[in-house]
């Protein structure tokens, strides 16, 4: 058996991005030693998920829907520059990869897409070309993991509104009547949307590489700017999906659709009059042996048509079915609906959806928690848990500020007026006798007195620093980034001002976040956004630091959520390793009256 | 040389009063609020004025908004502001005009009242004077700026006393040493910065401080 040189490239590629992958995990990881052995497991796990990526990608990378007949040396030019960023720029690495896997994933529908209608075969993933075993089944699970994998490092890296609304769905409680209801009002129209636009975008993969991304912004950009929203269109999108997975198997069973399987599902069996048809029709569905490749014609019309997996069965290849007119395939999540083993799962599928969203339609919709009658003493009691648990920390929060401040004066101020007191008395004594010694003294004093302001100084800061009584929370802001020796540009925009306690608590959060970036991150520069939308104060702090910040470790992220949630605050944090390291506040709040002008 | 100056509190407005008296300024208006300080500006014209930060109506910085709404109407009016803290954020707005004749200190810096002296009159001849404080804040900033990096620690020292606003001759003073040698540093500081060089003090005070806020 001769091995030809292209044959190399794919395994050589693949060794090479392996290798590629060890390296992008030393270097981003370098400077944070795998500590003890679930850290080392973890690693472990990392390269091994990254092994498996890398020969699924490498194995089938030729499957992708390129113009022309692209040979793997043309695309193999790409991939040895993408191991050139990989080792170069690890961070950058990081933000392609998640892209490279979504558009991969997309590649898949078109290869099961390209299967089902047109009878070609592309090998995808594990799925490999030319396999006689070729398993068609095994096509959408890959793309729809690869998708999930990429949105989910998209949206880890991206925003942790995610992480909000998986921790607590509060907000979405406190949603006005009328909002809900314009919701609810929504989702037929969405629903009969992606109805219309689904079987086009699935039969024009092309125009669904492109659209895919679109879309994928598109709800992104909701989920950003109207989690609430977001979080009540996926409930309703899941019921929807739920119900048309049972729909497509009732369909199905009832044999009210047309099948390849069985070629025919009116209750008359279709004409067939060229006696040369030489397909067996099975009497028990999934018993397929049989089937022979010849498709039945009515006219030029066929109306009996095999599946691929049938033709294999029966002894085809790839050849011979190329050029036949495929039955209707249907995908439906990770299946490809063409036979009545793959509408059951369908209905496994929708089962699970519908159950899932109608868990979640209670916490999305107070509306339907009120209709069901539901149960308002639990919430109750896990507000007032809440409650109790974030009042004893706001009481301990201020006995506790009111002991250091206590201590600092006790210490500092105070005990520098006594020294200046003595100093003073001494220097009274000294005049007759020794002037020049009493100046010294006087002059001491004086030194005395400069470090007392010093230390009240600071102490005032601690408490309330002058620029937020003055100005308020946006310029507050604005002169914490101008005194971090970060480079830090803020995006502010607050039409007013927020009760004060709130801004305190936030201003102190801001200056901790930022505290922890010029420490711990390695980041050279910041960003700090600031706006209020909905009866929601939202302020971002991001860094374009390493990365790995972990709110169960460090003490002064938990610290300032804590305080947070005094508020009914939350707190969400993003940190990938490379980086950026993000961290999301959002506490509910009425801004009071519009920014006065400055004199 | 004729003085306004603006206190609500009485001790403090006293003392400054007796200060300014004792070395021979002329105090033409002692006021205790703002919109008073910004009518006596206004109408008084002095050679320079003395400004609390905060000061009534709303005892947040109304005499800081009051000062730079005075500079607004009568472009480059001399304002010495204090407060009992600095804020980058303040004295960015106070050298936004980019004017001269401003001044941004510390409450206590008038216990050393030569050196406060001097910072009035710098002022009040269009000069700029900035408190140690801010001055070390913005130096700390940019401390890793390859450009900064490149300063030796002398010409650190000087660029420090320069952007605090001293003369070449003060600077000499200080550091004991000659002002020749304090102009080579600045020349030296100038190019290394990048910098327009400048013969006057004024200007290239403003510079250095415009570099370090930019």
């Amino acid at each position: 058996m001769s091995v030809h040189a292209q044959d190399l490239v794919l395994p050589v590629l693949a060794a090479g991005l392996v290798a590629a992958a060890v390296v992008i995990r030393i270097r981003t990881n370098g400077t944070e030693a795998a500590k003890g052995r679930r850290g080392l497991l973890r690693e472990l796990g990392w390269c091994a998920a990254l092994l498996v990526l890398s020969v699924i990608v490498m194995s089938s990378i030729s499957s992708l829907p390129l113009p022309g007949n692209l040979s793997s040396w043309w695309i193999a030019l790409p991939v040895v520059a993408a191991i050139i960023i990989i080792i170069s720029w690890p961070r950058i690495a990081a933000r392609i990869v998640p892209v490279a896997l979504i558009f991969y994933g997309l590649s898949g529908f078109v290869v099961a897409r390209d299967y089902a209608v047109g009878g070609v075969i592309n090998s995808y993933g594990v799925t490999a070309v030319g396999n006689p075993g070729f398993q068609a089944d095994l096509i959408l699970p890959q793309a729809y993991g690869l998708l999930l994998l990429g949105g989910w490092l998209v949206l880890r890296s991206a925003d942790p509104v995610l992480v909000r609304l998986r921790r607590r769905l509060g907000p979405v409680a406190d949603a006005p009547l009328g909002q809900q209801l314009r919701t609810l009002a929504l989702v037929p129209v969405v629903a009969v949307l992606a109805g219309l636009l689904a079987p086009r975008l699935w039969l024009a993969g092309g125009a669904a590489l492109i659209l895919t991304p679109l879309l994928l912004f598109g709800v992104l950009l909701v989920i950003r700017r109207w989690p609430v929203r977001a979080a009540q269109l996926a409930t309703a999108g899941l019921l929807c999906a739920g119900i048309a997975g049972l729909a497509i198997t009732a369909a199905w069973r009832s044999g009210s659709t047309v099948i390849s399987e069985q070629c025919s599902i009116s209750p008359q069996p279709p004409p067939v009059p060229q006696p040369t048809a030489r397909l067996s029709v099975p009497a028990q569905p999934g018993k397929a042996a049989s089937v022979h490749v010849t498709p039945v014609y009515s006219g030029s019309k066929p109306v009996c048509v095999p599946t691929p997996s049938q033709a294999f069965a029966g002894g085809g290849t790839a050849a011979d079915v190329a050029d036949v007119v495929w039955g209707q395939a249907l995908p439906y999540g990770a299946v490809l609906v063409d036979s009545s083993d793959t509408a059951v799962a369908a209905g496994v599928e929708g089962l699970a959806l519908l159950a899932l969203g109608t868990w979640l339609a209670p916490q999305t919709f107070p509306l339907v928690r009120r209709m069901l009658g539901g149960t308002p003493d639990k919430e109750l009691t896990k507000r007032v848990e809440r409650l109790t648990q974030s009042r004893a920390v706001a009481v301990d929060t201020a006995s506790a500020d009111l002991r250091r401040l206590e201590r600092d004066l006790h210490d500092g101020a105070q005990a520098r007026l006594v020294a200046l007191g003595m100093n003073l008395r001494a220097a009274e004594r000294l005049i007759p006798t020794s002037p020049e010694a009493a100046i010294a003294l006087v002059a001491e004093a004086r030194r005395t007195s400069v470090m007392a302001l010093m230390e009240l100084r600071e102490l005032v800061r601690g408490v309330l620093p002058p620029v937020l009584a003055d100005r308020g929370l946006a310029d507050a802001v604005r002169a914490l980034a101008l005194d971090s020796p970060l480079h830090v540009e803020t995006e502010i925009d607050l039409p007013g001002r927020a009760p004060a306690p709130l801004e305190t608590a936030c201003y102190f959060a801001v200056a901790e976040l930022l505290t922890n970036a010029a420490k711990h991150s390695g980041a050279r520069g910041a960003r700090i956004a600031v706006s209020h939308s909905g009866r929601l104060l939202r302020i971002e702090v991001t860094d374009f630091g390493l990365g790995g910040a972990d709110p169960a470790k460090g003490s002064g992220l938990a610290g300032v959520e804590r305080r947070l949630a005094t508020f009914d605050g939350i707190l969400a944090v993003s940190s990938p390793i490379g980086g950026p390291t993000m961290v999301v506040m959002e506490v509910p709040c009425v801004l009071s009256s519009p920014k006065t002008s400055s004199c | 040389m004729r003085v306004v100056v603006a206190e609500d509190l009485f001790l403090l407005r006293d003392g400054l009063v007796r200060l300014l008296d004792a070395h021979g300024f002329e105090v033409a208006a002692a006021v205790e609020d703002a919109p008073g300080l910004l009518t006596a500006l206004i109408s008084e014209r002095p050679d320079v004025a003395i400004v609390d930060v905060r000061l009534p109506p709303t005892f947040t910085d109304d005499g800081l908004r009051a000062a730079i709404e005075a500079r607004r109407q009568v472009p480059g009016l001399p304002v010495l502001v204090l407060s009992q803290y600095v804020e980058q954020l303040y004295a960015r707005e106070l050298l936004a005009d980019r004017a001269g004749g401003v001044g941004y200190l510390l409450k206590d810096r008038v216990f050393n009242d030569d050196q406060f002296v001097d910072a009035v009159r710098t002022v009040a001849d269009g000069g700029t004077v900035m408190d140690t404080e801010v001055v070390t804040k913005l130096l700390g900033r940019r401390a890793t700026e390859e450009a900064l990096a490149r300063l030796s620690a002398r010409e650190r020292e000087v660029l420090e006393l320069m952007a605090e606003g001293r003369s070449n001759s003060a600077i000499a003073q200080r550091l004991f040493v000659t002002e020749k040698a304090v102009s080579k540093h600045s020349t030296s500081i100038f190019t290394k910065l990048d910098l327009v060089p400048s013969d006057d003090d004024n200007r290239r005070v403003l510079a250095v401080l415009a570099y370090l806020n930019g």
